[in-house]
């Protein structure tokens, strides 16, 4: 399950938040994002249990894009609470992710 | 897409061409990216006197030498050029501009001659440094950007991203015609350095600097890390074990790009052996399904 969250509800899904939030910053018009997205499902069916994913449209969501400085996308964040624990910036494999994603669990 | 090839390879370099005729032989379904040249290489080598067997040949002997052998096996070359690799899984994507290839494995042999990053090229990426500017121009409305072409294809990226970003810069890396948009200006100076905080602010050159919120790099070969996001890579090079596998499973790599020396038997035998090791793992996960 993957959350899509916006501008408005996204202190309260990531900040209140009792586990810790993977957040894919993607777009429609990226090509890399496209690709990320099956790797980010995949993760969330391995890892749901423990770690929330959500995913960001940055186009339909300018302020939190700025206010975590996304300038290239696909970014993806690790968040507890609300501290940004660790980013990630372009595709990735997901072994390497998901080793990212277990360091914060 | 329809197909999903066994081995996908990149490259027409000795590695290559040596990984493409073992895949082959082993009866795996296989696609190989590179052009009918081979390799740029060996075609200016003037004498190759260290490759067993074949001796006293110009390089350009040499290449034709390996032209007859792959067109004897039935190897066809894909004039293409691959600008990504994501590795899926179980499956990786070759990204050719709007078009994708999907093979079960993957073998690097690009060679070694890609352009050194910029001075905080590498410390900026991501944080204002893109080498992807239709993907990433979106994130620059309104704001002040700087490309670096290296190619004709830039121009048109650029003239993308100016429609855009509040203002464009663009730095040529080559000699040739610029069909850029009027709002574009043209920097004829040599880049030096990126320098920022937290993110990019200018970008230094060797008369002036520009500042600036974003930088593109756009190159024609890229180095093996931006190719396949994710790849380790040990002083300069791709890092591989004695399968010549890399930290990706499924992903091998063999020739120069591996290091030195950079030799064509090195390289050859190097495709070699990255070749049945793609072949053994194509065959497990048969196995496994």
């Amino acid at each position: 399950m993957i959350k899509e969250v916006n501008d408005k509800n996204f202190d309260e899904e990531i900040g209140n938040s009792e586990n810790i939030v993977v957040v894919d910053f993607w777009a429609p018009w990226c090509g890399p994002c496209r690709m990320l997205s099956p790797v980010i499902e995949e993760l969330a069916k391995e890892m749901g249990k423990e770690v929330k994913f959500a995913k960001v449209n940055v186009d339909e969501n300018p302020m939190i894009s700025s206010k975590y400085r996304i300038a290239s996308i696909p970014t993806v964040m690790v968040f507890s609470k609300d501290t940004v624990k660790d980013t990630m910036v372009g595709f990735r494999p997901k072994a390497d992710i998901k080793k990212i994603i277990e360091r914060h669990l | 897409m329809s197909e999903r090839y066994d081995i996908a390879i990149i490259g027409t370099g000795p590695a290559g061409l040596e990984a493409a005729i073992n895949a082959k032989i082993r009866n795996k379904n296989i696609v190989i990216f590179g052009n009918k040249d081979l390799s740029p290489k060996l075609a200016k080598a003037a004498k190759v006197n260290n490759y067993l067997g074949l001796y006293n040949l110009t390089g350009t002997e040499l290449k034709n030498k390996f032209a007859d052998h792959i067109e004897d096996m039935g190897v066809e070359i894909v004039n293409e050029k691959i600008n990504n690799v994501y590795a899926m899984g179980d499956y990786f994507s070759l990204m050719v501009n709007e078009k994708v290839y999907e093979a079960k494995a993957i073998i690097l042999a690009t060679g070694i001659e890609y352009t050194k990053p910029l001075i905080g090229e590498e410390e900026f990426l991501g944080k204002g440094v893109g080498y992807c500017a239709t993907c990433d121009a979106p994130l620059y409305k309104g704001k002040t950007v700087v490309i670096v072409g290296y190619n004709k294809e830039s121009v048109e990226e650029a003239n993308y991203v100016s429609e855009l970003s509040g203002k464009t810069y663009y730095i040529p890396m080559y000699k040739g015609e610029y069909n850029l948009n009027e709002n574009v200006e043209i920097i004829n100076n040599k880049p030096l350095k990126i320098v920022g905080d937290d993110v990019v602010t200018k970008m230094i050159l060797d008369q002036g600097e520009i500042a600036t919120d974003g930088i593109f790099m756009l190159r024609d070969s890229v180095s093996p890390s931006q190719l396949v996001p994710g790849i380790e890579i040990e002083n300069g090079h791709i890092k591989v074990d004695r399968d010549m596998k890399t930290n990706i499973d499924g992903c091998y790599a063999a020739g120069d790009c591996t290091g030195t020396p950079y030799q064509y038997m090195k390289s050859a035998g190097e495709g070699l052996v990255a070749a049945l090791s793609a072949v053994s793992y194509v065959d497990k996960l048969h196995e496994n399904k």
